[in-house]
Formats: structure tokens, C-alpha cells, sequence
């Protein structure tokens, strides 16, 4: 130990204030300290004075906590899926409505997908929010825009001249504008929806084009008489000039059935994905589709005063005549949470709610954008990091307390009967050491857990990790009880006639912990490893439950690697520092406990 | 010697029993039957009682009339002789689908293991020689990082490097679509695809071996021979690579043995990622496609190269130190 003395005065200084602030006891010599301390309190204070193995705790406490507290603020919805939010960059800009539209000076405000998209007085276009290269190229040569609307992925503007125009998504034939209409200048309304683009003339005639297989529609009973259209993902609504409505599909479905008694009523209709909605002169709003996410509940105080109402993905937004705006519906990213007075228009993007006052403010609530962005199913990357991290560290611990547990009770027995005993587990662990790992637990998962439900899933995992992972730490047990079984206290142990288990475990044990304890800490991020790989390869947890591992599976195309940087950079980072920080804390330990191994 | 040799080998064959009847016992809980699948595709087309003749007949050809145990020991007989069984997937003997792969994944492995003790060696000792100094405070570090690191992370981290900021190497597969030419040119093309999973794969692995050689060299210099090597007026040079490395050497040529033997067994998932038809990819494509004789084959093979590779450690052991027993 002489040869540490000098090492010891170097960090004299922390160590003194901790000791005042935390033991209050009187300052020791350098001799004396060694003498007072116990084992145990000189491994903390060597562990402390380690800087790295303190970073590594620090970093793993943090990961460690973001991953079990977060999930209470940020709920994971395993089902959840959004096929309009997929592949989106991160970044909280989808609610940046650019100055020039502030002030008074907006004329039209449509949100789309993920981005909005504005004219201001001017008929300058501007856009905000998650856009694709395609999006941002805003054609050159557009007169004065009177009116934008903004689809899942492609803008359609409207200049003062009846011209229409049309950008973004370029598949499907949506870039451009159909031969039909050319030469045509009395439109008087475009509309943008899910892949698919409307344009409606003075005299009720409509335009359609965009993908066809997935909203199959047909107009030609009503043309001529067209005075509104509201499309959503699945189909379109259109308002007739006698103010009925009707549904536009060829094929039966929900939004057919139009309650009879507003028919011929009606002024002004919305609708979101699965419901739509009409609004009667004598300002009554009525809801039909199917119910879901609260979209039937409309404001009590509403009824009766409502002048007009805008849909998103799954909400509606409304303006009493009293000038107040209303929101009711799914309220997943706070998109209903608008309140403003003296709202002249509204308007609404997927998730996000627009309202223009009187004096030119433009008021916003909704989606703002996501922290790391979303996967490839329109999930959240951080909630299912957070909760992901959750599922991948508990694994990881029951996976290590199985292997410990067996390792030192197998250790225990093998080391302190020797012999026979000790021969035929040595020869069972040394079996269950040559079962290559990953081919072994890929194919038990194979097999026994196609039949399995989610969570006996996860438990076979977490079995098959600790009961192919002990040989090493009973090996490891087994040495140093055999050289621990010799000593007095053993021999006093057994004159006083205790049982032979309460002396292996009782007695010689906490001789032994602190290696085991280094083990399982080493032990506990190769465990986290292990189940990540498993899980990558899609062995291991399955979708929907997020585990880093599995986060990314769906990773590996180079496209993905390429163009979608988010969905593996954040579970990979979460992933190594964990295992890093994890192994520099058993590092740590080791050379706390040990210190000779500090040379090593 | 010899005795211990012969101990050793009849351990092994009786481990191999064990691990062969787990095996052998998991494959037949695999939920499905065998002969039901095998005349599946006859079940719309011909009459019932055909069709149960039918059933019968696959039954007998695939020997699951007879007791698990007569079973057992006609597949372990079969196993024993070179007859791996018929995979369902290519409806090819096992023997004749890993052929391929077994070269492939040697080349990659044998290459990836070259540049790992290229690299590892020297810095092990440098890092050693220089304990406590920046160089290898940082290559401390950088060794934690290493061996943390999964190695799937390692491998998308450099696919990224290598398509988007620099793209000269393939990301996937063994060969060039449609290539022609000469042996020497495919062989060209084969190791220019090889250059990424090589990458990645050394990568992988370099963490732990620094640390080993790092390990093994300080132990050496502590050595009372160092000492008198050095009080002698030794030039440091010599004492360092002809006297302290040659007995560093003794640890790191055991684990090289146990090594060889390892360079059959592909890595599942870098060969999964970058598409190299090796081992690791034919068990990974055998467990999708839950093709279970081309998967039971393959844990054999595992195991025998786990338990040659720890026996050839061992003997390596004694033939390179012989102060080690080995009948402790």
C-alpha cells in the first residue's frame, strides 16, 4: 500500500470537505485513516476518487433515471401508429408561422401533414414546419396567390387570375395539373387532401386528381351543382348548392350515413378521418362516422351560435358567433387546446389548429414537432426511447439477478464441498459454458416463442439470458470460496455446529461479495448487449414493444442509415452510453476493490 | 500427456452427448409437424384416405413412427456419419448448403483476425511500455468504448461513413450482380465486399485484445527477469521485445489457438447486416424460414467448435508454457 500514499494527497482536499460535510469526524493522518477505515468504506473512497468510474456513474444514473422516470410524463401507446406522421425529421417548427403572415397580413393559412403552408396580402406563398426538398421548391412565375391548401405531402395555390398551381409529392400525377383543366380560370376553391387534389369551379363543377385506388370517388351525378368539397384519408364529402351533402365514395361506408335531418340545411361541411361534419343555418353542428376520440362531443355552448368548422386528422375546430373558436376531438399533441376571441378564420393542419383575430394575430396550438423525430410508422423515436430504455435495463437486471443467483448458490456449494460435488457441477457448468449464446437463445426464442403472448415472451428472454450466462460467475464464486473455506472463521464456524448452508452463505459470502458484485455490474451490460442483439435481429422482444434493440431493426437498409439518420442515431447512442458508462462503473469497482489490478 | 489428451477427448465427446440430446430435445418440441408439412401442398387435391396414406408414408420416410429415442439415435448416427439431414427451405442436404458459406465466412474471419493482431499487438505494448501516459489513458478509454459497443452499432455507424461521406466500399453482398470474368477477378470483387463487414468486424474486437495484450505485457514487466534484465544494462529496446514480449506472447498464442478454431463460426449479425453469405447469415435465414435441420445441424456445429476450441486452448497452453500442470 506504501507505494498509493502519494496519490492519496491529490485528492486530500474533496475528500476533507466531503468528510466534514457528509461525517463530521476529525481529520486522520494519512496511517491513521488506513487504520480506522473498513473495507468496505475504503473501496467507496477509492471508487470515488476514480474520476472516470465517477463520470460513468453519473452518465449511467441519468440514463438510468430519464428511463424509468420519462415514461411517466411520456406515455407510450404500444398500438399507436400514423401513416401521415412517418419518417418526420426531429425539430419543433410545424407551428413557426413565418412574420410576414403576422400582423394582419395573412390572407389564407392551410396546414398540411407536418408542414403549414400561407399567402399573405401581397400573394407571396410561404411555408413552415417538416417538408421534404420537393415542397420547398415554390414554383417562380405564380401571380398573386389568393388562396393555398395544403395536402398530406403537396400544396395546391390559387392566384387571383383563377390559376391554379401545384407542388410537392410527385407520384401519382399530383405535380401536375390535369389536361382537363387548362383553359379553365373561374376556380373558386382548391382543396389538397390525403394524396389526392380537388379544384372547384364557379359554376359547381369538380376536379379530381391525385391516387385513385385509395379514394375512390365519383362526382359525375353532382357536377354542376358542387358547392364545397371536404375530403379525408378514405373519401371526400361534398355540400351541394341546395345545401344537402353528400359522400362522394362508390362504395358503401360510414360517412353515407348522413343524418336526413339536416338535408338541404346545411352551409358549410369538414371532416376528419373517420367522421364528418355539417353545419345547419341555424348554427347547429352535427357529427357522424365513427365515434371515436371524443370527435361526437361537440361544445355544449357552441350549439346553436356556430358560424363555421375545419377538421384536422382527428379533431374539428369551430368559430361561435360570439368570435370565440371551439375545439373538440383527439387531443394526442394538444391540437384542441386553442383558445383566442375575435377569431375571424380558421384553419387546421393534421395535428395543429390555426386561428386568425381580428387584429392579425395568428393563433396556434397542436403539434409543434418531435424531440428525435418519428419511425417509420409515425411513431415518437423519444417516448419509445424512454420506455424502450425501460424494457431494455429491466430485462438486462432480471436477466443478471437469474445468473447471480444461480452462479452463487452453484459457485457456493461447488467451492465449499469440493470433491464429488464439486466435479459434477464444474462439469455441468462447463455443458452450459459450451452452448454457443446467440445461435442457442435465438433458436429457443424461435421455437418456444411463436406460441407465446407478449409478456411471457419477455420473461423466456429474460430466463434464457440468466440461465445461459452463470458458468462464468460460479467459476468465479467457486475459486474464491475455496480459498476462503480454510480460514479460522470457517473452522470456528463449523466447531460451533451451524449448518453448513448458513456457513456458505452467511459466513463466507460476504467475504466474497464484493467480486460478485463487480461481476454482475460487468455481467449487467453484456446482458443489456445480449438481448439487444437478439432483439435487432428480431429474436428477441417484437414489435410493437419499443427495446433499443429492436428500435433498430427496422434500421438496417441503407436508406434508412442514410436519409433517416434519427431513427438509429438516438437508440444507438442511448444503447453504447449505457453499456459504457455500465462497464466503466465495474472497471471502476474492480480497481477500487482490488487496487492492484489498477495496474493491470 | 497422452493421458490428459484422452481424458480431455472422451470429456468432450460425453459434453457433446449431453448438449446433443438438449438439442435434439428442443427440435422436437418446435410446435408443426414434419410430414403434415412435407404433403401440405396434396391436401386440396387428393381424397381423404389418400391423403392419410399419404401422411403415413411421410411419417415412415421421416422415421417419427419409431419411439423419440430410436429417433434419436438414427439422427445422431446419421449426424455421426456426415449426413446432416435435408433442408426444407432448399430441399438440399444441409452438407451441400454450408459448403459455400463455410469458405466465405473463413475468408472474412482469417482477414478480420489478421488486421486485429496487426493492430492489437503493437499497441498492447506500447500502451504497457507506457503505462500512465496520455497515449494510454486515451487508448484505455478508446478500449472501453470499444468493447462496449455492440457491434451492430458499430456496423450501421460505419455504413453511414462509408455511404454517405465516403462512398468506395459496397454495403452488401458477397459478389457483384451478374459478374463475370476470371477466378482472379471474382475473387477481386469478393474481396472488395469484404472490405466493410472486415472493418467492422476488427473494430469489433479491438477493444478486448488491446486490453488483453495490455494486460499479459504489464504483467511480464513486473517480473523479476525485467529487472535483471535491465540492472544487466540492457538496452530498453531489447528488453522490452526480446525478453518481456516473447513471455507476453504465452498468454496471447493460447487465446490465438482458441481462436482458430473460431474462425468457422460466422458472426450472426455482421453477416446479417452486409448480407455475407456465411455461417451466421445460413443459421439467421435457416431460423426465419424455421427451416429446424439446417438450424440443428448448425447448434452442432457451434458446439463441437466451442469445445475443440476450448480443448486446443488448453493443450496450447501447455505446449507453449511448460511450467502449467494440467493434471491439477
Amino acid at each position: 500500500m506504501s507505494n498509493k500514499a502519494p496519490k492519496k494527497k491529490s485528492g486530500s482536499f474533496g475528500r476533507s470537505l466531503f468528510g466534514r460535510l457528509f461525517g463530521g469526524k476529525r481529520e486522520l493522518s494519512i496511517f491513521e485513516e488506513e487504520q480506522m477505515q473498513s473495507p468496505f468504506r475504503t473501496v467507496i473512497r477509492n471508487f470515488r476518487s476514480n474520476k472516470v468510474a465517477m463520470f460513468g456513474t453519473i452518465v449511467f444514473l441519468i440514463i438510468f433515471l430519464s428511463c424509468f422516470i420519462l415514461p411517466i410524463f411520456f406515455p407510450l401507446d404500444v398500438t399507436y401508429t400514423d401513416s401521415s406522421q412517418q419518417n418526420i425529421a426531429p425539430g419543433f417548427s410545424m407551428l413557426s408561422v413565418p412574420d410576414e403572415l403576422k400582423n394582419g397580413n395573412a390572407v389564407d393559412i392551410a396546414g398540411g401533414g407536418t408542414f403549414g403552408i400561407g399567402a399573405d396580402k401581397n400573394g407571396e406563398v410561404y411555408l413552415w414546419g417538416q417538408m421534404d426538398d420537393r415542397l420547398k421548391e415554390i414554383p417562380e412565375n405564380m401571380g398573386k396567390i389568393v388562396s393555398v391548401s395544403a395536402g398530406l405531402n403537396h400544396v395546391l395555390a390559387l392566384d387571383e387570375d383563377g390559376q391554379v398551381y401545384t407542388w410537392g409529392y410527385n407520384r401519382l400525377r399530383l405535380d401536375k395539373i390535369p389536361l382537363e383543366m387548362e383553359g379553365v380560370t373561374n376556380i373558386k376553391d382548391i382543396v389538397a387532401g390525403y394524396q389526392i387534389s380537388f379544384a372547384l369551379t364557379d359554376d359547381g363543377y369538380l376536379y379530381h386528381w391525385g391516387n385513385e385506388n385509395l379514394i375512390e370517388i365519383s362526382p359525375d351525378a353532382y357536377q354542376g351543382h358542387i358547392e364545397k368539397i371536404a375530403p379525408n384519408a378514405t373519401t371526400a364529402i361534398a355540400l351541394l348548392d341546395d345545401g344537402t351533402v353528400v359522400c362522394l365514395a362508390t362504395k358503401d361506408n360510414a360517412f353515407q350515413r348522413i343524418p336526413e335531418e339536416i338535408q338541404g340545411k346545411v352551409i358549410d361541411i369538414a371532416s376528419t378521418d373517420r367522421t364528418a361534419a355539417a353545419l345547419t343555418e341555424d348554427g347547429q353542428v352535427y357529427v357522424w362516422g365513427s365515434s371515436d376520440y371524443g370527435v361526437f362531443d361537440v361544445p355544449e355552448e357552441l350549439q346553436g351560435q356556430c358560424t363555421a368548422i375545419a377538421a384536422g386528422r382527428y379533431h374539428f375546430t369551430a368559430i361561435g358567433e360570439d368570435k370565440k373558436v371551439y375545439a373538440w376531438g383527439r387531443n394526442n399533441f394538444g391540437q384542441t387546446d386553442i383558445s383566442a376571441e375575435n377569431v375571424v378564420s380558421i384553419s387546421n393542419g393534421y395535428f395543429q389548429s390555426y386561428a386568425v383575430t381580428e387584429d392579425g394575430t395568428v393563433v396556434t396550438a397542436g403539434l409543434k414537432g418531435y424531440l428525435m423525430g418519428t419511425d417509420g410508422f409515425g411513431r415518437d423515436i423519444f417516448t419509445r426511447l424512454v420506455s424502450g430504455g425501460r424494457m431494455t435495463m429491466t430485462i438486462g437486471a432480471i436477466a443478471v439477478i437469474i445468473s447471480v443467483i444461480i452462479g452463487v448458490i452453484i459457485g457456493g456449494f461447488s467451492g465449499y464441498y469440493g470433491g464429488k460435488v464439486d466435479n459434477i457441477l464444474m462439469r455441468f457448468a462447463e455443458i452450459v459454458a459450451s452452448i454457443p449464446f446467440l445461435p442457442f437463445a435465438m433458436i429457443l426464442s424461435a421455437i418456444v416463442g411463436n406460441s407465446l403472448s407478449e409478456i411471457q415472451r419477455i420473461a423466456v428472454i429474460m430466463v434464457i439470458l440468466g440461465v445461459l450466462s452463470w458458468p462464468s460467475l460460479a467459476r468465479l464464486v467457486r475459486a474464491q470460496i475455496l480459498a476462503e473455506r480454510e480460514k479460522e472463521f470457517v473452522t470456528a464456524a463449523k466447531a460451533m455446529g451451524i449448518k453448513e448452508i448458513a456457513i456458505i452463505f452467511k459466513h463466507i459470502l460476504p467475504n466474497v461479495i464484493t467480486v460478485v458484485i463487480v461481476d454482475t455490474t460487468l455481467a449487467f451490460a453484456s446482458c443489456m448487449l445480449t438481448e439487444s442483439s437478439l432483439s435487432f435481429l428480431g429474436f428477441g422482444v417484437i414489435e410493437p414493444t419499443p427495446t433499443w434493440g429492436n428500435m433498430l431493426n427496422g434500421s438496417q437498409a441503407s436508406t434508412v442509415i442514410q436519409n433517416y439518420w434519427w431513427r438509429w442515431v438516438f437508440p444507438s447512442l442511448a444503447l453504447s452510453l449505457s453499456t459504457i458508462s455500465i462497464n466503466l462503473i465495474g472497471d471502476g469497482l474492480r480497481d477500487a476493490i482490488d487496487p492492484r489490478s489498477n495496474d493491470r | 500427456m497422452v493421458k490428459y489428451i484422452l481424458k480431455r477427448l472422451l470429456y468432450l465427446v460425453f459434453v457433446f452427448f449431453i448438449v446433443s440430446i438438449i438439442m435434439f430435445g428442443i427440435y422436437k418440441c418446435v410446435p408443426g409437424d414434419p410430414a403434415r408439412m412435407m404433403i401440405d401442398s396434396s391436401k386440396q387435391t387428393v381424397d381423404p384416405e389418400r391423403y392419410e396414406q399419404m401422411y403415413q408414408d411421410a411419417r415412415e420416410r421421416l422415421g417419427l413412427d419409431k419411439p423419440v429415442v430410436v429417433q434419436y439415435v438414427s439422427w445422431l448416427g446419421n449426424m455421426l456419419t456426415g449426413d446432416f439431414g435435408f433442408s426444407s427451405q432448399y430441399r438440399r442436404p444441409v452438407a451441400e448448403i454450408v459448403a459455400d458459406p463455410i469458405g466465405n465466412t473463413v475468408m472474412l474471419n482469417v482477414a478480420s483476425m489478421i488486421l486485429v493482431f496487426v493492430i492489437t499487438i503493437p499497441l498492447g505494448i506500447i500502451t504497457a511500455v507506457k503505462k500512465g501516459s496520455v497515449l494510454d489513458n486515451v487508448v484505455q478509454v478508446g478500449t472501453v468504448i470499444g468493447y462496449s459497443l455492440p457491434s451492430f452499432v458499430i456496423a450501421l455507424i460505419f455504413i453511414f461513413l462509408f455511404t454517405k461521406l465516403l462512398p468506395i466500399f459496397p454495403i452488401s453482398g458477397v459478389n457483384s450482380a451478374g459478374i463475370s470474368g476470371s477466378g482472379f477477378t471474382i475473387f477481386m470483387d469478393k474481396l472488395y465486399h469484404m472490405a466493410l463487414p472486415c472493418i467492422v468486424m476488427t473494430f469489433a474486437s479491438l477493444g478486448s485484445i488491446t486490453r488483453y495484450v495490455r494486460a499479459a505485457m504489464i504483467d511480464v514487466l513486473r517480473q523479476d527477469y525485467i529487472r535483471t534484465a535491465r540492472a544487466k544494462g540492457l538496452r530498453e529496446k531489447v528488453v522490452i521485445y526480446s525478453h518481456a514480449f516473447r513471455n507476453a506472447l504465452i498468454p496471447i498464442v493460447t487465446v490465438l489457438t482458441g481462436w482458430v478454431i473460431s474462425v468457422f463460426a460466422g458472426s450472426v449479425v455482421i453477416e446479417t447486416i452486409f448480407l455475407w453469405n456465411g455461417i451466421g447469415k445460413v443459421l439467421y435465414d435457416a431460423l426465419m424460414q424455421r427451416d429446424f435441420m439446417v438450424v440443428l445441424a448448425m447448434q452442432m456445429f457451434y458446439v463441437v467448435l466451442t469445445l475443440a476450441g476450448n480443448l486446443l486452448m488448453d493443450l496450447a497452453y501447455m505446449l507453449v508454457d511448460p511450467r502449467v500442470k494440467l493434471n491439477s
